[in-house]
């Protein structure tokens, strides 16, 4: 099973998985979490093509160099963001986010 | 002039009223009163005796043919195709259509300015409201004078955006700002059909024939037109056909044709000298004009034609009988101007293009007379209603003397202008041969009963207001006073121009010349000549003749009998006939009408789309999750515990999420996520459809 | 290729940069001088160094390319071309009139106003950056740059409730898509093995492609499209904008419903034809087999304008409303991108421009009213021209202009568009269209009702300074001009394509 169908299997059910997550779940934490899932079963599919198609080795690993460093500027802005606006709801539910509507 | 020289002025005609608007515009609260005056009545005066100069020098040119001067200021649009290049100038094209069309604008344009002076006394507004004035005059002379079709278009959608802002000028009163507000969606309508046309047109002779047409003018199209006939028809309607009913569409918006004269009556919310030179004389007059303009083109369409005259006469019969009930005097004033654009567009639709014009010309003078008159009483009497005038003749004689003579023009009593125009039109539709057989006669037959109609509600209208008693109290009747002379004064000079304006067209019968008709007819040949002329026996003319004086004698005689000799009878007539009466008087109910059809529905449908997205959305995951809940019950799946909890999360979050929409809570976060899925979802269907 | 020979390439590829390199000194100078206690809440000094470096990068980015197709420079990731040099400058500009509304507004507060030109600008980088991408790394990069940056751009008034909420609506839903996105250019990456987006169009568009993998295809497009219509806040990925338009200091709201949707605009045209679609003779392109993306994008153009035209009736908060109004006019771009030839595109790039004055104007002019007393609310627009009567002529000129009245230039590129659409037939989109604009009517039309007709209901002094005023009439007089003379940009954006 060691074969390029394997990792993309992995990589979509990881992606699955986030999906599900940042829908299912209420708390702000949780679904960055899983957003953070879905950025890494991109990467597992770079790396994975990397491997079995792409004549350049490197390409997929500096991708996937990329997006972890993109995910991380990600997050930080996102809980910059959660954190100032816990300061007005006292909550990290984001079911109490809804002044703005209509 | 030289006509050489003159076509290096001609661009000053339209830029001298724009320049007074900008001047009056921008400084009109700094500048006094007087230069405010001299501003406006000056530009519209220059743009004048330009207009005069241009008319003498294209007389001055001998051969009827080369009467046309065109002055291209700069090019506008350029687009280099491979078939060839598309280019639009920004040209003025003088002809005598566009001639005759400048002398009226800008001739009674300045009449009404110089009325305005009097009217606008003391009104606030009155810098701003020259602003608009020469504003219109600007538009309204890039629309007429432009040498091709979208630099029509731009004077087009120009005078009706100051039509929209003069009738709203005394926006403080709430029904000016709905009445500005109807006129302007109407125009809309309209304007949607013009330019359908106008792309039809570009589109045909242009992209899909592969024939490189240089540009929209008037020269070129007239030469390209034939190539139309060769275009597929599109659901059995020739392509000339739909462009033309495309652009007639336009026009009825305009020109308050059935069924989008709906605006006119209102518009009369609006300043009267407003009403006089806008919604009388010259705007709604430009859908007359344009279909005049692109004779050439109509010619190419029977059909379209046989539609425009039978429109307009049916508009004519129809306003005409709405005026008989109204009591507001400048509401009859405007179901009399729709009635009388009715027989111009009954007039071009029967080809009898020249004679369009001249009702035009005519009209403007009568009608803008009987809106100033009506202006002047209004002034006096301070009321729109006529039931409060009454025995006005004895304090208001020069408002009185020139009313009568427009009167009697619009009337069609021989020889005051309007006698020799609407005849003129209806002699032709009485001869025309259009799409089916005997439809001119018939026509003839709708027209002659409008004339009778018009006799009478305008013989209703002089002997409620001038005669009799006055009914508006004591206190108003003290007040009672003529107008200042800068409104009596336009009043008499309007009157002779409507007393002897009818002399430049006289009828073949007469053995003297048409002037008019000789002057267009380089612009408005016809095949095989002027339809209207010499072909026919002078007996049946002469004949035709008597019996349209004879209806106009008629509705006069009926409306004195009824409204001074037995004045108690017409009140008998309405309880008697009561339903009929309130059909007429609340103008068959087509406003309601148009309420109920389009405009509720138009409303209804937004209030919906409010919550159209996440009504739809839920809509959406409630069947899917229905549909995974079946197949997984099908196939037999609910023992694995994976797909199990899949389908229960699915399951769940549709529960969640339809909770929550059922309360109709929006603005959540998670609510937003879901919907980027469920927009995958509509993607993949997309895929799946396309 | 050896060290010496990287590093003369890459420095020659500062040569084509200039708008890169000036916008990143900028970046630094203002980071600088904010961090110095004295300036902080100098708001004159900071619009002077913004102003400065933002002309620095337009003289930068005027620079054109000879025909041709461009050069590529640093390590091939960037290419220089027309495309790119006019999305340049329009970003540019777009930052200067958003940092030029910035100073004007109370909004934002003088101990802010650093930062929000560092943001502004650092956006703008991004979406320079994005506009010359090449390469499909590079592209999610310079993407994220921008999309990263305006979150913190909207909460930047993390004082307030709806600020944050609203930046917090922003950065899940774009995280979200974007991750969508990501995982897309995966897929594209293992059918390809490259990243540059030539060499993959190439590939994809081949001979023995066609017809293969149609599941691979249609989940790719899917992918795409989530990332790309989020950023033009277009059909089913729209929702967020009217809150986060809500939520945002008007200024920010300009430069979001401007600046990022054009970039969107621009990436998306430079993805889906390069890769989705070959050149076929002068004129047209051919999409590829697989999908038949061009109808999709039809669709969702005619869907996208009638759910923002309809939506927007109903609201009484003018921001929210021009929120609605800029969905709708994405709809409208769609259209050109739907139409697969280079009329379509140059009717985009012609109505993006035009969008930029006309849109901006009427942000400015929201700005001018929320200043003061006033507010967001409709009611404060009401018998407004009889206090700042200057301003609402020239509201009414943009909202006119949004409709596509003539002789506004709104109505200009109303006309390419629509043209571009009846020329390849799509009838009943180009009617779709018309009646879309016939709707979008009555909301403009309310809201110039409101300024010139009804009567004021609350009584406040709007406080419209000469700054103000100069913006937008900077921002009336293109909106005017290019309503009757249009010749020498449609001339301009002709050589783009």
């Amino acid at each position: 099973m060691n074969s390029l169908t394997t990792y993309l299997l992995i990589a979509a059910m990881l992606f699955t998985i986030g999906l599900f997550g940042v829908l299912r779940r209420r708390s702000l934490i949780a679904m960055l979490i899983s957003i953070e899932l879905m950025l890494n079963a991109a990467s597992i599919n770079f790396l994975a093509f990397t491997k079995f198609v792409s004549p350049d080795p490197a390409t997929g690993q500096i991708y996937v160099l990329l997006i972890m460093g993109v995910a991380a500027a990600e997050v930080a802005i996102a809980l910059a963001i959660i954190i100032s606006l816990y300061r007005w709801l006292r909550t990290i539910d984001i079911e109490r986010a809804d002044r703005l509507r209509g | 002039m030289d006509p050489t020289t003159f076509k290096d002025y001609l661009f000053l005609i339209p830029l001298l009223p724009f320049a007074g608007a900008a001047i009056n515009g921008i400084l009109g609260r700094r500048l006094g009163l007087r230069a405010v005056h001299l501003i406006a009545l000056g530009s519209v005066l220059g743009s004048f005796v330009l207009s005069v100069a241009g008319f003498l020098a294209l007389v001055s040119i001998k051969s009827p043919e080369a009467r046309r001067v065109v002055s291209v200021l700069y090019q506008w649009i350029l687009i280099a195709g491979q078939t060839g290049s598309f280019h639009i100038n920004v040209a003025f094209l003088l002809d005598p259509l566009s001639s005759v069309m400048c002398l009226v604008v800008t001739g009674v344009g300045f009449f009404i300015h110089v009325y305005s002076v009097g009217y606008m006394h003391g009104d606030p507004g009155r810098a701003r409201y020259f602003a608009y004035l020469n504003l219109f005059t600007f538009s309204m002379l890039v629309l007429v004078l432009a040498d091709n079709l979208l630099l029509m278009f731009v004077g087009w959608e120009g005078v009706g955006l100051c039509s929209y802002l003069l009738i709203g000028f005394w926006f403080s009163e709430l029904d000016n700002a709905r009445a500005g507000m109807k006129a302007f969606i109407a125009n809309r309508v309209g304007d949607f059909g013009f330019f359908v046309g106008l792309m039809l047109l570009f589109w045909t002779l242009y992209v899909s024939s592969g024939q490189a047409v240089g540009s929209l003018s008037y020269g070129e199209l007239k030469g390209a037109a034939p190539l139309l006939l060769d275009a597929e028809p599109i659901l059995g309607l020739s392509v000339p056909t739909i462009i033309c009913l495309a652009l007639f569409m336009g026009a009825t918006g305009k020109s308050a044709q059935i069924p989008l004269y709906v605006w006119l009556p209102d518009a009369m919310a609006g300043p009267t000298p407003v009403s006089a030179l806008i919604h009388a004389a010259t705007m709604v007059t430009a859908g007359v004009f344009m279909i005049v303009r692109l004779n050439f083109l109509y010619l190419l369409s029977p059909v379209a034609l046989s539609v425009v005259a039978t429109v307009g006469a049916l508009t004519a019969l129809y306003a005409a009988s709405i005026a008989i009930t109204q009591n507001d005097i400048k509401k009859v004033l405007a179901y009399s101007t729709i009635s009388q654009l009715g027989y111009m567009f009954l007039g071009v639709g029967v080809s009898a293009f020249a004679a369009g014009i001249f009702h035009l010309v005519t009209h403007a003078f009568f009608k803008a007379l009987l809106f100033l008159g009506a202006g002047s009483l209004i002034h006096a009497a301070h009321t729109n209603d006529i039931r409060k005038m009454g025995g006005l003749r004895a304090h208001m004689p020069a408002t009185f003397f020139t009313f009568m003579v427009a009167f009697l023009a619009i009337a069609g009593i021989p020889p005051f202008a309007g006698f020799f125009s609407k005849d003129e039109i209806l002699f032709s539709t009485f001869n025309a041969h259009l799409a089916a057989p005997g439809l001119g006669k018939l026509l003839w037959l709708v027209g002659l009963m409008g004339a009778g109609l018009t006799a009478f509600y305008m013989t209703r209208l002089v002997i409620v207001t001038f005669f009799g008693e006055f009914r508006g109290g004591e206190s108003a009747e003290e007040k009672l006073h003529e107008s200042p002379r800068t409104m009596t004064g336009p009043l008499v000079i309007l009157a002779v121009l409507s007393a002897v304006g009818g002399f430049i067209g006289l009828p073949a019968v007469t053995h003297l010349p048409n002037l008019i008709g000789g002057f267009l007819e380089p612009v408005v040949a016809l095949k095989g000549g002027a339809a209207s002329h010499g072909s026919h026996s002078a007996a049946l003319e002469l004949g035709l003749m008597a019996v349209s004086v004879a209806a106009a004698a008629a509705g006069i005689y009926l409306g004195w009998y009824l409204y001074h000799k037995r004045p108690e009878l017409p009140g008998a007539l309405r309880e008697r006939f009561k339903n009929l009466h309130a059909v007429v008087y609340n103008k068959y109910y087509v406003d309601e009408a148009y309420d109920r059809l389009f405009v509720r529905p138009v409303i209804a449908i937004s209030r919906g789309t409010g919550r159209f997205d996440l009504g739809v959305i839920d809509w959406v995951v409630n069947a899917l999750a229905r549909a995974t809940e079946r197949i997984s019950a099908g196939i037999g799946w609910e023992d694995l515990k994976v797909v199990d909890g899949l389908v229960n999360a699915i399951a769940d979050a549709v529960k969640y999420w339809g909770y929550h929409t059922r309360r109709l809570t929006t603005g959540k976060v998670n609510h937003y996520l879901y919907s980027v899925v469920l927009g995958l979802f509509v993607l993949y269907l997309l895929v799946l459809i396309t | 290729m050896d060290l010496v020979q990287i590093a003369r390439s890459n420095l020659e590829g500062f040569r084509y940069a200039g708008t890169e390199v000036a916008l990143c000194v900028l970046i630094v100078a203002l980071l600088l001088s904010g961090v110095i206690l004295p300036f902080r809440k100098n708001r004159r000094l900071f619009l002077i160094i913004s102003m400065l470096g933002l002309a620095l990068a337009m003289t930068a980015s005027l620079k054109q390319p000879g025909a041709g197709k461009g050069v590529r420079y640093f390590a091939d990731l960037f290419l220089w071309d027309s495309f790119s040099v006019f999305f340049k400058l329009f970003f540019v500009a777009a930052a200067a009139f958003t940092i030029l509304m910035a100073q004007m507004n109370r909004e934002v507060e003088d101990y802010e106003f650093n930062e929000c030109c560092l943001l502004v600008v650092s956006v703008t980088l991004g979406m320079v950056l994005l506009a010359s991408s090449v390469d499909l790394l590079m592209i999610y990069l310079a993407f994220e740059t921008m999309s990263l940056l305006s979150y913190l751009l909207v909460g930047i008034r993390f004082r307030e409730a709806r600020g944050g909420e609203a930046a917090l609506k922003y950065v899940l839903y774009g995280a979200f898509t974007s991750g969508v996105m990501l995982f897309g250019f995966s897929l594209v990456y293992g059918l390809a093995g490259t990243t540059d987006i030539m060499e993959i169009g190439r590939i994809l568009n081949s001979a023995h492609m066609a017809g293969q993998n149609r599941a691979l295809f249609v989940l790719m497009v899917l992918f795409f499209l989530a990332g790309l219509l989020f950023k033009t806040a277009s059909f089913p990925f729209h929702i967020w904008c009217p809150d986060v338009y809500e939520g945002a200091p008007t200024p920010v709201t300009a430069f979001l419903s401007v600046g990022p949707k054009a970039a969107g605009f621009a990436v998306f045209i430079r993805l889906f034809y390069t890769l989705f679609a070959r050149e076929v003779g002068d004129q047209g392109f051919a999409a590829i087999e697989q999908v038949d993306w061009p109808a999709i994008v039809a669709v969702i153009s005619a869907i996208t304008m009638s759910l923002g035209n309809l939506s927007a009736i109903h609201q009484d908060n003018v921001k929210r409303l021009l929120a609605y109004s800029s969905i709708a006019h994405a709809g409208y771009l769609l259209m050109g991108i739907a139409c697969l030839d280079k009329l379509g595109l140059e009717a985009v790039a012609f109505y993006l421009v035009v969008y930029l004055f006309m849109n901006l104007g009427a942000f400015a002019v929201v700005t001018a009213v929320n200043n003061g007393e006033g507010g967001e609310d409709i009611r404060f627009y009401r018998g407004l021209s009889a206090r700042a009567p200057m301003a609402c002529v020239a509201m009414a000129v943009f909202l006119f202009s949004l409709i596509g009245i003539p002789p506004f230039a709104g109505f200009v590129g109303k006309v390419f568009l629509f043209s571009a659409v009846i020329l390849k037939k799509y009838y009943w989109l180009a009617i779709v269209a018309a009646i879309n604009t016939v709707i979008s009517l009555y909301y403009y039309v309310r809201l110039i009702k409101a300024m010139f007709i009804d009567q004021a209901e609350v009584s406040f002094e709007p406080r419209v300074s000469g700054v103000s005023y100069a913006v937008i009439g900077a921002l009336a007089l293109p909106t005017l001009v290019l309503g009757v003379y249009w010749q020498p940009l449609a001339a301009f954006i002709e050589s783009i394509f």
